[in-house]
């Protein structure tokens, strides 16, 4: 039993669990922070994944002809073009939202998979950047500021989120298509147009999500990169109850549980099978899902589409 | 969106109307909505659009906010020619409308839906400060912080009315603005939209189809029929029945609208007249029985607290009650689609399986569900489809639908119930609410059923729909049918009955035959007060 303890006490004291872990949420809340704001305007957006995998894409081409923000532009741009196919032909096609996104993510990873193969991208890490004091807390304090530089911008684009969606007219209106659409195109809004425009935003978010997890991780372009990565970061939306704050939690928590999937092996410890810790992130995702969704209620037109006349 | 309407006020009789709508024509296919039209809204006035459903009122008035465009015909405003594209255009013309179906979002509070559709900044102080002023000036209190969802349909309208005025329109239109309403919530309405008109100097547009309504409220009155203006003028001159016969192209026998006076005027010391009354038979056994219904809700809430219900064939017993007093939950129990904690439900003497679906249907109980959209009818079916889609064995053989049966036999039913449309083919949507309601009460009777349970069977029907539906019911009664009325319209219920009970709470509290109503002692037991030692209620007032 004390081994047991020690063994707990060697796994959460190493600096590394925390490194890894937030590497792991931060690609999670590029994605998620867009899903949410997707979500409360009415869609599941399925084609996450896709837009992540198109930006680490583009993100890996486009570091070098114009560095890592070029890399980052051009992720964003791959991103918003996943996004444009998934936004137009859902709203303002009415096509199923869900066959839009599977096909999509499908087609994707075969594109990806095409060009990959063509020409060889390199190596494309980028060194950490030191935040000077903040660093220097103990067992957090690398692991948030002692990353590479990529990783930093994620903590204004949460804030900036949350405003967006809780302070500005545009958010006000983006939260009420989700809820009632015809209520919303009797008071006026364009419901089909906001919610191409969150689908735009989510893109281009998670574009930059995915050039991010290819700078600040392996450094190292496969088509395996995001690996379900856009899925976990759907559930933990719903794990955080459509709210911004609990998607956070949804995030780190995620993050956290695939980083002890590295950590345990790497510290020597056996006891359980690596194949078998691998599959740990998606066991919690279907227990937290089976067991929060329920509790929380979602955007009442959330996956509904909207056509005039009808209910 | 401020308007610059300020220099219009006073000196406002001899300038041209607020809105005039001339010659308005629209099409629908080969349905013509509105055949040339003319409407005109004066300042400082309300005007009443009256006409049954499917009178092309409602179209008018989606021309008038520009929702539909016409075909044909000119809008003036003031005098001027515009043309109304969207309604974000006829906002911007001053013209706002009140929707019959409130549209407002009920996860977001009441100061956040005012600002919905406004443009600019966000700034919830001033949205907040201009919803108290509107509120004071006009005498809507609300808390600009609630939520909708926690709001009652009275307060949600005075929401509604703040979200039209907030926009400082000249215009306003309400649709049906009283269906939702009880009585006490629709005087206050009247009262607030007679400040609006006097105060504000708006022109107001009521439409309705309830006559006492119009007569009590409006300075001004249009009838529509059929697409066209059929009488217009000032309400002053004309009186309930003139109004009626215009409005239905016939005489209808108000017995409804002197229900509604009688109790208003003579404070139930005079029975309503009896109008050929099914006399109740002296049969032994119930066509239905109910015995200690208890029924809970997945939140928790009670139900049905212990309700027990006799209905004996030949007899239509009325269930009174304010609105969520558990009549939707027996509606739902009868028509299998809710279980029951316990208790039972006899259907001439033999118990049915409650809560398994179809049971109640073959245990002879057919039902004219409360929302005929929601479950009563499929929209984009045909007639002939809903008429038989509770039942398809009788157009079938071996699995397969017998096409030329199943047309035959529905032309033969929309015969005999008077459904007016183009033939069995027809989709459901294409029908008037009226008609839609014909197609459930004709596939529900055609199955000789032992019990008919109608559920708010008169709910959005105009008069001459209502009127057919009583008479349905009362031969259905007169053919030896048991029949349960639930309805919160107590007219309704006085005119029909032969029997009223009173549930509250989900039980029933009080019960008199006809002959004895007591208008008072009703009013009490349906507030869930009683009125005497020997009937009790659960649960102590507080």
């Amino acid at each position: 039993m004390s081994n047991f303890f020690s063994a707990l006490g060697d796994i959460f004291t190493n600096e590394s669990l925390y490194r890894n872990a937030i590497i792991a949420t931060v690609v999670l809340l590029f994605a998620a922070s867009g899903e949410v704001v997707a979500e409360k305007a009415g869609t599941i957006n399925i084609s996450l994944e896709a837009m992540m995998l198109a930006g680490a894409y583009a993100a890996a081409v486009g570091q070098g002809r114009a560095g890592v923000w070029g890399g980052l532009g051009m992720a964003a741009i791959a991103g918003l073009v996943v996004a444009g196919v998934q936004a137009n032909m859902s709203h303002r096609l009415s096509a199923d939202q869900f066959v839009v996104g599977l096909v999509l993510n499908v087609l994707v990873l075969g594109i990806v998979g095409f060009l990959v193969g063509s020409n060889e991208p390199a190596s494309h890490i980028v060194e950490r950047t030191k935040v000077p004091v903040l660093a220097e807390v103990p067992l957090i304090g690398p692991a948030l500021f002692d990353q590479p530089w990529v990783l930093y911008l994620v903590y204004p684009l949460v804030p900036a989120i949350w405003f967006l969606v809780y302070r500005t007219r545009w958010g006000l209106e983006v939260r009420a298509i989700g809820e009632d659409p015809n209520a919303s195109d009797v008071s006026g809004l364009s419901v089909n147009k906001l919610r191409r425009q969150t689908i735009y935003l989510t893109g281009m978010v998670a574009g930059v999500g995915g050039g991010y997890f290819l700078y600040a991780r392996s450094g190292r372009f496969e088509d395996s990169l995001i690996g379900g990565r856009g899925y976990i970061a759907i559930a933990a939306v719903i794990f955080g109850g459509w709210t911004l704050k609990g998607t956070v939690a949804g995030c780190v928590a995620f993050g956290l549980v695939g980083s002890l999937v590295l950590t345990i092996p790497s510290l020597g410890y056996q006891a359980i099978d690596p194949a078998f810790l691998a599959m740990a992130p998606n066991v919690v995702t279907i227990v937290a899902m089976t067991m929060f969704a329920k509790r929380v209620r979602q955007p009442a037109a959330l996956a509904r589409p909207f056509i005039r006349g009808l209910k | 969106m401020t308007s610059t309407h300020d220099d219009h006020v006073g000196g406002e009789r001899s300038s041209p109307p607020a809105v005039e709508l001339i010659g308005i024509t629209k099409h629908f296919g080969q349905i013509v909505a509105c055949d040339r039209v003319n409407l005109t809204l004066r300042r400082g006035q309300i005007h009443g659009v009256l006409g049954e459903n499917g009178a092309g009122k409602s179209t008018l008035m989606k021309v008038l906010i520009g929702l539909v465009l016409p075909d044909a015909g000119e809008v003036r405003l003031h005098g001027r020619t515009v043309q109304i594209t969207d309604p974000v255009n006829a906002s911007a013309h001053g013209i706002a409308m009140v929707h019959q179906h409130f549209s407002l979002v009920e996860a977001l509070t009441v100061w956040e839906n005012v600002a919905l559709g406004d443009v600019g900044r966000l700034d919830h102080r001033h949205i907040r400060r201009r919803v108290g002023e509107i509120s004071e000036h006009y005498g809507l209190h609300i808390n600009p912080d609630d939520r909708i969802a926690d709001l009652p349909a009275g307060m949600r309208q005075r929401v509604e009315i703040i979200k039209c005025l907030r926009r400082d329109p000249e215009v306003l239109v309400f649709d049906e603005p009283t269906s939702v309403l009880s009585p006490s919530e629709s005087e206050f309405l009247f009262a607030a939209l007679r400040r609006v008109v006097t105060e504000g100097g708006k022109a107001v547009a009521l439409v309705s189809h309830k006559l006492p309504e119009i007569l009590s409220v409006t300075d001004e009155v249009t009838i529509m029929r059929d697409g066209r203006v059929v009488q217009s003028g000032s309400t002053g001159g004309t009186h309930a029945s003139a109004l009626a016969k215009a409005m239905v192209g016939r005489s209808v026998v108000l017995r409804r609208e002197h229900a509604a006076f009688g109790v208003i005027e003579t404070d139930g010391d005079q029975p309503v007249p009896e109008v050929a009354a099914p006399r109740r038979p002296a049969a032994t056994e119930p066509a239905l029985r109910l015995i200690d219904l208890s029924a809970i809700g997945r939140d928790g809430r009670v139900l049905l607290g212990g309700l027990t219900l006799d209905v004996y064939p030949g007899e239509i017993v009325g269930v009174a009650g304010v609105e969520d007093n558990g009549q939707r939950t027996l509606g739902d129990v009868l028509s299998s689609l809710a279980n029951i904690e316990s208790g039972q439900v006899l259907v001439n003497g033999v118990e049915v399986a409650t809560g398994k679906a179809g049971a109640m249907a073959k245990a002879g109980i057919a039902v004219i569900p409360e929302d005929r959209h929601d479950s009563g009818c499929v929209l984009d079916f045909t007639v002939a489809e809903n008429l038989f889609i509770a039942d398809p064995d009788r157009v079938s053989r071996r699995g397969l639908i017998n096409m030329a049966t199943m047309r035959a036999k529905a032309t033969q039913l929309i015969e005999q119930f008077s459904i007016n449309c183009t033939g069995p083919n027809a989709p459901m949507w294409s029908l008037s609410g009226g008609n839609q309601q014909r197609v459930v009460m004709a596939r529900e009777l055609s199955h000789s059923p032992k019990v008919l349970v109608a559920a708010q069977p008169t709910h959005g029907l105009d008069v001459g729909a209502i009127e057919y539906m009583s008479d349905q019911l009362r031969n259905a009664a007169v053919a030896g049918v048991g029949v349960l009325l639930i309805s919160t319209e107590l007219e309704e219920i006085l005119d029909l009955s032969d029997r009223i009970v009173v549930i509250y709470n989900g039980r029933i509290i009080g019960e008199m035959p006809k002959s004895e109503v007591d208008i008072a002692r009703l009013g009490l037991l349906m507030g869930g007060a009683t009125s005497d030692a020997t009937t009790t209620i659960g649960g102590s007032g507080d």
